[in-house]
């Protein structure tokens, strides 16, 4: 067999686009039918999108993400890069830090989930103890409408700032170092070397991992439908969580999948960025 | 800097890294902790070691829960899935990293694949759970193993084109100048030379489909096609949380991928990000 490039390339694109490109048509097309329990009635026209626009509990459940995501990347952000500068200089055992800071984000979302699940349980965990012990009360996070919000922030926190911190170690140490040590040998204190050299040298790595996480962030299903199922009340319903109950608690596949592809529209916004972003900093390292 | 002053902020380094490590790793501690109590010691207040030693909530797990089925279901749909996408995955990187196509279709390529990558599986479940539905493949493992394949197939060619690139291609056309085809000389040649990047991509389609769960949640309903991670979640949707093997789920859940993680360390970054970093 001739080994032509086009005979590697199809089988693999052909099995892709079979679980990606074909169910986004078939869904796409599912958002303008109408389902009733389950089954295809025929066409709808823009009904679905209709209905869903005009649904407050959509746009409460977008809100939520948009909240969600806003509170929590940057925070990871932030502790990432912290996390990333104190490794970067020769540690002590510096390796098996970096392994043990990690492990958050290598294990089942729904594994983090439990874990959480243990820790915050008001009769066994050991957040409302903590809590009580310092004198705060006892909070009992996921029965309070802000309190499991703010919970569920701190777990995605938890599992999430090692992939920020990872992605920034690996830029600062990619980083050239010249500049670096000119700006020191010059007498630039350590924060002014910081900001005006590390940080813009730093900056195309961390605009690809904050779009990255950004755009992982706003699907978060697993942790929340182990935690808290998007209660109490709707606090914690992202969309991801709306769109799952729409489709299969309703059997309202219709309406879920004009949600779907609304979310699908908004996060093309920042699909196409990071892929653009990538190719330049590939293009930059080669 | 004095010495003094050297001495202070290495002490101010290592007290940070400290409460990092601890914030990072106890959790994961009370989880292994809750795990070994028996069910009066759970309840019986913050004890930060079990009083009375037990494997009983493990042993639980796979007598009343049948972790077993679960255990087994994910070893056969993860093995599948990872050898199927491991051989369409590296044919199709091996063209992108050696061939320059007409209109850049290799460029479109390898970034459209990017763009699947980024995808939620919450957008994909709805119309695949339609599909399955009407191909009779709804709760069976063949339908996660083709699923998965497909999936993972997106990871392997952006991993396995990366590695494949690094191999000089002076080395291949020197096999085949010496009489190869250029599917042998893949075979004997590149394929010999990439083997720890292909061992590290099997090992992250491995964690990455093992850990899925939105997937399995929505294509499977029984023992005989959930996975670990759909499992671990069943303990959950009931009234009264049993928590000793909830625990105990959740530790199966994730030795595994543990071990698994640490084995590819030196390749996490390129690894977890989709190739975004090198």
């Amino acid at each position: 067999m001739a080994a032509t490039p086009y005979a590697l390339l199809v089988p693999a694109l052909l099995a892709l686009a079979a679980v990606s490109l074909y169910p986004i048509f078939y869904g796409v097309r599912a958002s303008l039918h109408k389902y009733r329990y389950g089954l295809d009635m025929g066409s709808a026209g823009k009904q679905n999108y209709t209905d869903v626009y005009h649904d407050p509990v959509f746009w409460e459940a977008m809100k939520t993400t948009g909240k969600f995501v806003l509170l929590a990347v940057p925070i990871e952000t932030l502790l990432g890069l912290l996390l990333a500068l104190l490794v970067a200089r020769e540690l002590r055992f510096g390796s098996w830090i970096r392994v043990a800071l990690i492990l958050p984000m290598t294990i089942a979302p729904v594994v983090v989930g439990v874990i959480w699940r243990l820790m915050y349980a008001s009769d066994i965990g050991i957040v409302n103890p903590l809590f009580s012990h310092l004198g705060l009360g006892t909070p009992d996070l996921l029965a309070h409408y802000t309190g499991a919000f703010l919970g569920l922030v701190a777990v995605d926190v938890w599992e999430w700032t090692p992939l920020l911190f990872l992605i920034i170690l690996a830029g600062l140490h990619s980083l050239p170092q010249d500049p670096i040590e000119a700006a020191q040998v010059d007498g630039a204190t350590r924060l002014q070397t910081f900001f005006h050299h590390t940080l813009p040298l730093l900056m195309p790595v961390l605009l690809v991992a904050v779009t990255l996480r950004t755009i992982d962030a706003v699907g978060t299903f697993d942790q929340i439908f182990v935690l808290t199922g998007g209660g109490p009340g709707t606090s914690t319903q992202l969309i991801s969580i709306y769109s799952y109950n729409t489709a299969f608690l309703f059997t309202q596949y219709g309406q879920a999948m004009a949600m779907l592809v609304t979310l699908l529209a908004c996060l093309l916004a920042l699909m196409i960025p990071a892929v653009q972003l990538i190719r330049r900093n590939s293009r930059a390292a080669s | 800097m004095s010495p003094a002053r050297r001495r202070v902020s290495g002490v101010l380094v290592y007290s940070a890294l400290a409460v990092a490590l601890f914030l990072t790793l106890f959790p994961f501690w009370w989880m292994i902790d809750t795990s070994l109590k028996q069910p009066v010691d759970i309840f019986a207040g913050v004890e930060f070691w079990p009083k009375h030693f037990t494997f009983h909530n493990y042993y639980r797990l796979f007598h009343n829960y049948s972790f077993g089925a679960y255990l087994t279901n994910s070893i056969v749909v993860v093995t599948a899935s990872v050898l199927v996408s491991l051989v369409l995955g590296t044919f199709a990187a091996y063209a992108l990293a050696r061939f320059r196509l007409r209109f850049g279709v290799d460029r479109m390529a390898l970034y459209g694949v990017l763009l699947v990558r980024m995808l939620p599986g919450i957008l994909l479940v709805v119309p695949l759970y339609i599909v399955l539905a009407k191909w009779g493949l709804l709760n069976t493992r063949l339908g996660l193993i083709l699923i998965y394949a497909g999936l993972n197939t997106s990871f392997v060619i952006w991993m396995m084109q990366s590695f494949l690139e690094e191999i000089p291609k002076d080395i291949e056309e020197a096999a085949m100048v010496d009489g190869d085809s250029r599917l042998s000389a893949l075979r004997r040649v590149v394929i010999p030379l990439a083997a720890p990047g292909l061992i590290a991509t099997a090992i992250f389609a491995v964690i990455a489909t093992y850990n899925d769960f939105i997937i399995a949640l929505t294509l499977t309903s029984t023992p005989s096609a959930q996975t670990v991670p759909v499992g671990v979640s069943t303990l959950i949707g009931k009234i009264q949380i049993e928590w000793g093997p909830m625990a105990a789920a959740g530790v199966v859940g994730a030795l595994p991928i543990i071990l698994f993680a640490l084995l590819v360390q030196r390749h996490f970054v390129r690894g977890l990000t989709v190739g975004a970093v090198k």
